[in-house]
């Protein structure tokens, strides 16, 4: 049986797949990467059904995450690897992200009061601001940060 | 990123196009300083800034400090979405002068 475009049937719209979706990356700590990160992030999130504004959060949160294993993990070297994977359920988004770097300092992944001219610091904020959980571990070798972002309520069937 | 500097009244205007996050923002730092350093009014258009991240937001808060520390004028206008969207949440709209045109950031501030 020939499946030809007009045959073919409708690609299911995102919220109406239902199915989850899973994608694993493993990338050099180059910054150079985070605009294709991105892309790819803004890209997933879309199809997860997030809105515009909400998928640029998504992107924004993402990629503080990175800069900051980049920047503070592994201390601007840009050889080591992150383990990055985005997961998709009917409910959520879910980012994680595993590097092999040095400990993250608590008193800087938690909430502080933001200083309206400090130069840094903000990253974290940002993270925390757009995201529904965030969670930092500590694992064997390395750190591992789990950050959840929960899906709009399913609009009404018209 | 790519930035282009130009005079235009006594104002020495920026023009920043594309990406700041963490790759180029030190660049677009030192632009901006530099530039700061030879006028005494600053105007940084980011009508083609795509995105910026919290390292672009740190530059520009640097280059707000120096500004104010030797009594010049640091203007931010064509502000997007997304930029505008970083600066809300990080709670900065307030600490710039922030105009939505080149006209109205070229405007001298009348004075009491």
């Amino acid at each position: 049986m020939s499946c030809d475009e007009q045959n073919a049937p409708a690609a299911p719209r995102p919220r109406e797949a239902g199915g989850s979706l899973d994608l694993q990356l493993r990338l050099p700590s180059d910054p150079r990467l985070l605009a294709v990160v991105r892309c790819t992030v803004a890209e997933f999130a879309a199809v997860c059904g997030f809105k515009d504004d909400q998928c640029r959060g998504i992107t924004l949160a993402v990629d503080e995450a990175l800069s900051n294993i980049i920047r503070h993990a592994y201390k601007n070297r840009c050889d080591q690897e992150i383990e990055m994977r985005l997961q998709a359920s009917p409910e959520c988004l879910q980012v994680t992200f595993i590097d092999r770097g040095e400990p993250v300092d608590r008193s800087k992944c938690c909430a502080q009061p933001l200083d309206a001219v400090a130069l840094g610091g903000r990253g974290t904020h940002l993270i925390r601001q757009i995201m529904d959980e965030v969670c930092y571990e500590r694992v064997p070798g390395g750190n591992r940060l789990r950050l959840k972002k929960c899906l709009p309520q399913a609009r009404p069937t018209p | 990123m790519k930035t282009f500097t130009r005079e235009l009244n006594g104002t020495t205007i920026v023009d920043v196009a594309g990406d700041i996050d963490m790759s180029t923002s030190p660049g677009f730092r030192t632009t901006l300083l530099d530039s700061l350093k030879k006028t005494h009014r600053l105007a940084v258009n980011l009508t083609d800034v795509r995105y910026v991240d919290s390292s672009g937001i740190a530059s520009l808060v640097e280059v707000l400090k120096a500004a104010r520390n030797t009594d010049k004028r640091l203007v931010l206008f064509g502000l997007n979405r997304p930029v505008q969207e970083v600066l809300q949440l990080t709670r900065l709209t307030k600490i710039f002068e922030i105009r939505k045109t080149e006209k109205e950031a070229l405007e001298v501030p009348q004075e009491g």
